[in-house]
């Protein structure tokens, strides 16, 4: 019979088993008999050749090799029963381990999820990323450093001429969010993708239905009008109705054919964003960008570069060629006399080859560091909750050691003892940890959600997959084994005969000891660790809160517009017509009763940023004036709008129209950098480092700094260029409501106009200002939340600890201080007796935690804003919390001893 | 029954004494006890808290295979013999003894001799 087979048919194994002893019992009677002896006699002295059967029947199941499951089996039912016994401990061990458990699966969801999970292609280890996809959007100037973005004349060159990649793809680093018509049908938000036609067979992305993009529909400009989409874009509009292939989808003016579905569960290549529809990169002149100048343009660089290594070949040798080959290439793309600035800037530019398995991710950047803060966190408060179940249950072991006891009697080795004990720590922590994946699954989310406000959601898989589980199962383990091998290991070292006699344990110091108060101590210093660490990221978030912004965040509506479906004409003298609504809408809104001030622009707050350098006429460039400038294009009303002040010169007006003057107005710190001891107004400048067009702005007017993309930014110089000299740009339009009006009617108002001016300018969604600005600091936010929640949590599960503790003990040591009571020891003395261990205790753990604080929050320094790691603030505060609630938590069970009633006390004895 | 010529079996002989014995023939458990007794000269009793953990050792090994059947007293008892495995296992191990006592009485003779 084979093991398997052997496991199963256990209950006729065992009958056989003891048929098989029996005939031997009843052969050896029988010989007996037949010798002369009788029957009574020959059974006894039967039994006792024979011995214990029990034992010969266990030594046989020993050696039938199915021993351990079945003991496994045994020791889990019994584990089950012991822990039905003692519901109060089972429930608390458990919320503590689903809590704990739980809070570290969902932060290893999200780091899974953001950092760790591959795309699901075609042997993603075998990508490389050029650059490390670190940059959004595009840029002109030449590269100078670790390139990210490329043009697409440098993907066509790099690809005829490189030898270590068998296909390079090319995507486009921004998404479109844009609107998409099906068959003439309303227009709906779509997420657009501009790939090359070798993306989806580099990556090694099948088509579900039809065909994906190839590269025939790349070949030339406009050469592929062909969309693919994805499956769950696919799903929702044509509900999986194969006759979709063919439809016409009409996206900013522009009619494409869907010639096929990508596979199911492909979303794109960044990670985080969520691509409904990929067109090929040869119909980029269909999507108004600005800056670009057609597909020829060598430096408009926006393409993100990916490439799948030909086998054999190493990430080192392509990382050498690739780097060869770009300078190569780009030297050929400077021309036959290059300036010897250029020449300088591409000595330094570089690729620097990544994994591309993983895709590019925003949310990688701005969530790496902060994710790995909480893992940190979320395992120190588990670590404590394993301290506080390991000291329950070597409470629990010292009372149960008449059970033990009595089963080493019985013939149980040490090593099954130990066996049976560790499983009821590995049944406590896996119920934990089922209770923990559900209770991350929910969490992951709601922190994802929290940390990434807006209108729209993150579209991140966040259900436990295989990693996930796999880490929850490895946690529950090592969980266990924290807590449950030192108290298992306790309870099997015993003295056979005081162990029975006594049944509950002895109470000398040394059982009472070095252990379960060093774990205390252990406790209260990871609980001062934390606390201290939640302190500095609070006080760095009040720091980041109270930042001057330069302009007045309240009472403001942001209103995202989106123009591309209203067909305006840009480019050609007809321009003007998009200058004129813009125009409209501005003055109709401005009519609503309750609101102040409008203005359109491209930037409001923490939306990325328009930058270049400047060069004014006559001012030579110096280290302080050559840095880049942020732009924007504003509506007359925007300044207002924004509470920015004005402080010489004018603002944007009714004279400054698409053929008058070119006109800018720059900020405070421009002003002071180009002109320190002068007034700008009325000076010239032009954009770019050798503009083409020099002297083409005049500045009119100066105004206050403000931030422009963060909170933590430092002096930034700025410039504004009015709308009507930039028409076109639709993106923010700003409403500054006054204080107290009714904004939900303000927001139905404006709709109603801006539809009355034209109906195909669509509203995408509506925010405030204020909510832009406290979203720009939501990851630091939710980390403050985040690390005061747990860093109570420690605290209460060390306080829980500590009382739980000094319970027991004071409920061991009735009898004692009965004695003492009876003998005239006073109530406070013994208050104190008993407190005075638990202050040193507090006292030493107090010591090691902020030696520990002191030691390692140094790393978190780039995480805090205008704070030190060494913050007395936050330390003091913290040592005073713990030794508070320490305090409380020791006083409340000591109080009862000196309630004790001697009489009783010494005869419960 | 002669006390004085009991003597403890070395370890593994066990397992070579129940395959000798089963090599005979199918049998079960109490006749080979009663068989190891009477082939020893009574010097040999075996005891049954080691007859069957070694019988159920011998099975899992697939050296020996087991069948119920109708037993000398018309009780149905568990009958055991050697399959192919087994026999060639009880050959080499046979010689493996062989060779072993014949080189332990070669020293033990050689000590003897130097010894007087």
């Amino acid at each position: 019979m084979s093991w398997l087979q052997r496991l199963f048919a256990r209950r006729r194994m065992e009958r056989d088993l003891d048929k098989e002893i029996q005939f031997h019992v009843e052969s050896q009677v029988s010989d007996k008999v037949r010798s002369g002896i009788s029957e009574i006699e020959a059974r006894r002295l039967t039994r006792l050749e024979f011995g214990g059967t029990a034992q010969i029947k266990e030594d046989c199941r020993q050696s039938r090799g199915t021993m351990w499951p079945e003991s496994l089996v045994q020791d889990v039912r019994y584990g089950l029963r012991q822990l039905r016994k003692s519901p109060g401990f089972t429930l608390i061990a458990i919320l503590s381990l689903t809590l704990g458990i739980g809070a570290n699966t969902a932060i290893f969801t999200l780091l899974n999820a953001i950092l760790l999970r591959p795309l699901p292609v075609q042997k993603p280890s075998e990508l490389l990323l050029f650059g490390d996809g670190q940059a959004q959007g595009s840029t002109s100037s030449i590269p100078d450093g670790s390139t990210r973005l490329f043009s697409y004349p440098f993907f066509h060159d790099f690809r005829q001429k490189d030898a270590s990649f068998s296909g390079i793809a090319a995507v486009d680093s921004s998404q479109s969010a844009t609107k998409a018509s099906i068959g003439g049908a309303a227009y709906q938000t779509a997420h657009v993708d501009l790939v090359s036609g070798s993306y989806f067979s580099v990556l090694g992305v099948p088509a579900f239905l039809g065909r994906t993009i190839g590269e025939s529909d790349d070949v030339s400009d406009g050469a592929g009008p062909v969309a693919v989409a994805s499956y769950s874009w696919f799903q929702r509009q044509f509900n999986g109705d194969p006759s979709a292939l063919g439809k016409t989808i009409r996206i900013q003016s522009h009619d494409y054919t869907l010639v096929g579905v990508a596979r199911p569960g492909f979303y794109g290549y960044t990670v985080g964003q969520s691509t409904d529809l990929w067109i090929p990169l040869s119909m980029e002149k269909a999507f108004s960008r600005p800056g670009w100048n057609g597909l020829g343009d060598k430096f408009f660089q926006s393409l993100y570069l990916i490439g799948r290594l030909k086998p054999g070949v190493t990430a080192t040798q392509a990382s050498a060629e690739t780097n060869l080959l770009f300078k190569q290439i780009l030297r050929s793309y400077l021309g036959p006399q290059p300036s010897q600035r250029h020449l300088d800037e591409l000595a330094h530019a570089s690729i620097q080859l990544n994994p591309g398995g993983r895709g590019v991710s925003y949310l990688r950047y701005a969530f790496s560091v902060p994710l790995e803060i909480l893992m940190a966190i979320v395992a120190l408060v588990l670590l404590i909750a394993c301290a506080n179940i390991a000291n329950m249950l070597l409470a629990r072991g010292v009372a149960r050691t008449r059970e033990v006891a009595m089963r080493m009697a019985l013939g149980a080795s040490r090593r099954r003892i130990v066996l049976q004990l560790l499983t009821e720590s590995l049944l406590l922590a896996l119920l934990g940890a089922a209770g923990g994946v559900a209770l991350a699954w929910k969490a992951s989310a709601v922190l994802l959600s929290m940390a990434t406000p807006g209108p729209n959601p993150v579209p991140l898989n966040l259900t436990p997959d295989m990693p996930v589980l796999g880490f929850t199962l490895g946690a529950a383990v090592i969980t266990a084994l924290l807590f449950g091998m030192l108290p298992a290991s306790r309870a099997a070292e015993l003295e056979f005969t005081p162990a029975l006699k006594d049944g509950r344990g002895s109470s000398s110091s040394t059982t009472r000891g070095a252990l379960p108060r060093s774990l205390i101590v252990g406790q209260i210093a990871l609980s001062v660790v934390l606390l201290v660490v939640a302190g500095l990221f609070v006080r760095s978030l009040i720091n980041l809160s109270d930042v001057e912004t330069g302009f007045d965040k309240h009472n403001v509506l942001i209103f995202s517009l989106d123009s591309s479906t209203a067909n305006l004409p840009r480019g050609t003298p007809e321009e003007i017509r998009s200058v004129q609504l813009q125009e409209q809408i501005e003055d109709r809104v401005q009519n609503i009763p309750g609101v102040k001030a409008d203005g359109f622009a491209f930037f409001t707050f923490n939306q990325g940023g328009w930058t270049d350098e400047v060069l004014f006429q006559g001012i030579p460039r110096t280290q302080s004036n050559g840095g880049e400038v942020f732009f924007n294009i504003a509506g007359k009303g925007y300044f207002s709008t924004m509470g920015i002040q004005l402080i010489a010169g004018r603002l944007f007006n009714a004279q400054d129209t698409q053929m008058s003057n070119k006109v800018a107005v720059i900020n405070e710190t421009m002003a002071r950098r180009f002109f320190p001891n002068g007034s700008a107004i009325g000076r010239r400048f032009g954009i770019g480092e050798t503009p083409d067009h020099p002297g083409e702005k005049e500045v009119i007017g100066v105004v206050k700094d403000a931030k422009y993309s963060s909170l933590t930014e430092g002096t930034l110089m700025a410039a504004y260029f009015p709308c009507t000299q930039n028409p076109g740009f639709y993106g923010n339009f700003a409403v500054r409501y006054a204080p107290g009006a009714n904004w939900q009617e303000i927001v139905s108002r404006t709709r109603h106009a801006i539809a009355e001016v034209n109906s195909n300018i669509l509203v995408n969604s509506v925010g405030s200002l204020e909510e832009q600005v406290d979203g720009s600091i939501a990851t630091q936010s939710l980390i403050a939340r985040l690390s005061s929640f747990f860093g109570i949590i420690a605290v209460f599960l060390g306080c829980i600890g500590i009382y739980g503790l000094l319970s027991y003990s004071v409920a061991r040591r009735t009898s004692e201080f009965g004695v003492r009571l009876a003998l005239g020891a006073r109530s406070h003395m013994l208050l104190w007796m008993i407190l005075r261990e638990c202050i040193l205790l507090l006292a030493l753990g107090l010591a090691i935690g902020v030696l520990v604080a002191l030691s390692s929050t140094r790393i978190l320094k780039s995480q805090l804003y205008e704070l030190s790691p060494l913050d007395p603030t936050a330390i003091s505060i913290a040592i005073v919390a713990v030794s508070v609630m320490t305090i409380v938590a020791a006083w409340l069970p000591a109080r009862r001893a000196t309630k004790i009633d001697p009489m009783q006390a010494l005869r419960a004895e | 029954m002669k006390t004085e010529d009991r003597f403890d079996l070395p370890q593994g002989t066990l397992d070579l004494l129940i395959m000798r014995v089963v090599a005979l023939g199918p049998i079960h458990g109490y006749a080979i006890a009663q068989r190891i007794q009477q082939m020893s000269r009574e010097a040999l009793q075996v005891q049954q808290g080691s007859l069957y953990p070694a019988l159920h050792r011998l099975e899992y090994k697939k050296l020996l295979a087991s069948n119920w059947e109708l037993s000398e007293t018309g009780r149905e008892a568990k009958f055991y013999e050697l399959t192919a495995n087994g026999r060639a296992h009880l050959k080499t191990e046979t010689e493996n003894w062989k060779r072993l006592t014949d080189v332990v009485g070669l020293i033990l003779k050689g000590t003897l001799e130097g010894l007087s």
